[in-house]
């Protein structure tokens, strides 16, 4: 079943699955199966920022004023996510590209790691103000226990699919044997690591960012690297439409509202859904302890922290069916993360340093000809 | 002129009078000093998802989230009727 960049065959892609049917073929977007997707990518595409645009330069002095547990907490996170965005930049495209059968999905998939390059474009940005070499930086993130943990667990879900993906497109099913190894391929099999993957990269977007989110934001609360958590906003924005990507894909095979062998295959492996989401959750709150491991910053320690991720994990495990793991955390223990997790439509005062819309579309092109009324030449 | 005020019933035990030409159904909860569940506040994270027990909503803008069955998304919602919610 090797991979054709052009589909020759005549396919109505309005009867294809997201996934594993034929490969896509014209990339039209005039009837859709799933016409979410393009709404997604509708979405993020009007949320279109450049890390350039918003300026970090104050963000120095501040970093200089912190204490050297409070550097180690920023430094650590902004390290986290730049591994985060650094496989989810590429991730959906090498290991849902090939596999995907609906021209809307792949554009999406395309549109979506796009904005991850993005992210990771801004962390560069962001350590260049601050250290005249940020190599030290980069350099520690695969050196650095603590990351590779978290790494490996994120990778090897994609890195299965796409390994077995390989196998498929060369071989096709039956059994393969790879450096004195068996391997059977089939596309049950195929699509059950499709569907672990998917749960994993919906628990990456749905809680491993947010511990690093909640430091940025307790920052910005005491006027502490404001610059930085205007970034931060921007990319807190952009992983909600990802997540409500993943969540899609996982609620319409739940449902049978796409391909009936994914059903099966997300009631049989329902518990290893669930074990997924709860290994994050753990990591997560492990990730807090090492952050706080040298002191705690002003309004913001390592148990509010892993409450809070318990109440996020609430609302993301309940947004794909599984009831609230935690339900003595239903009250979010950090009510002003909401304002920074706000989507800004509404400007409410430009100068305040937690308004990004200040800096990104800020154009008004509605000119009326009115507005020309009292103009003379 | 057509009902617009319509009465909501919370997690059973919070009953507000709700305007349905003034604001979301989100909105209306914070403004009775209920504790809410938000990020976006547009629709597309899913943040807000409520249990709709009884009733009707009618959507502003178009979600993007996806909606379980039965469950509803208060920040871009109005009532449409009564309603009872678990939020």
């Amino acid at each position: 079943m090797s991979y054709s960049t052009f589909n020759q065959a005549q396919i109505n892609p309005l009867n294809e699955p997201m996934y594993f049917g034929n490969s896509v073929n014209v990339a039209r977007y005039d009837q859709q199966k799933h016409s979410i997707f393009e709404k997604l990518i509708e979405k993020q595409i009007s949320f279109f920022w450049r890390p350039e645009e918003v300026d970090v330069s104050r963000d120095r002095v501040d970093f200089n004023k912190l204490t050297t547990s409070e550097k180690h907490v920023f430094i650590s996170n902004l390290k986290y996510q730049t591994l985060l965005d650094s496989i989810q930049g590429r991730s959906p495209n090498i290991a849902l590209l090939p596999i995907v059968s609906l021209p809307e999905l792949e554009t999406w998939i395309e549109t979506w790691s796009f904005f991850e390059t993005i992210h990771s474009r801004s962390y560069t940005h962001i350590l260049r103000n601050l250290f005249s070499d940020p190599s030290e930086v980069f350099e520690d993130i695969v050196i650095n226990e603590q990351i590779k943990m978290r790494a490996n667990d994120i990778s090897q879900y994609y890195d299965n699919l796409i390994f077995y993906t390989q196998l498929w497109q060369t071989h096709g099913e039956g059994e393969v044997e790879v450096d004195g190894e068996i391997y059977n391929v089939t596309m049950r099999e195929l699509k059950k690591k499709l569907f672990l993957c998917i749960n994993s990269v919906n628990a990456l977007e749905a809680i491993r960012f947010y511990v690093s989110f909640a430091c940025t934001f307790a920052f910005a609360e005491r006027e502490l690297m404001e610059g930085n958590a205007k970034i931060i906003r921007l990319i807190a924005r952009d992983e909600n439409v990802h997540l409500t990507s993943t969540q899609h894909m996982i609620n319409l095979w739940q449902y049978g509202e796409d391909d009936p062998e994914m059903k099966e295959i997300a009631e049989e492996l329902r518990d290893d859904a669930y074990e997924i989401f709860m290994t994050a959750v753990k990591q997560e709150k492990q990730w807090a302890h090492y952050l706080f491991k040298d002191g705690s910053m002003i309004g913001l320690n390592e148990s509010m922290l892993c409450q809070y991720v318990e109440y996020i994990a609430n609302l993301r495990m309940q947004a794909i069916g599984f009831d609230a793991p935690f339900p003595e955390q239903r009250s979010n223990p950090l009510p002003w993360m909401n304002k920074y997790l706000v989507s800004d439509n509404v400007q409410v005062a430009p100068q305040e340093a937690e308004i990004s819309s200040y800096l990104v579309g800020q154009i008004d092109s509605s000119v009326d000809a009115s507005d020309l009324g009292d103009f003379d030449l | 002129m057509t009902q617009s005020v319509f009465k909501v019933i919370v997690n059973g035990e919070h009953e507000l009078a709700v305007d349905a030409s003034e604001g979301t159904l989100l909105e209306a909860l914070e403004a009775h000093k209920l504790e809410v569940n938000y990020h976006c506040k547009s629709g597309f994270c899913g943040a807000c998802r409520s249990t709709l027990k009884s009733g009707s909503v009618r959507y502003l803008t178009d979600p993007l989230a996806y909606i379980r069955k039965g469950d509803i998304l208060p920040c871009c919602c109005v009532p449409e009727s009564d309603l009872e919610i678990d939020h």
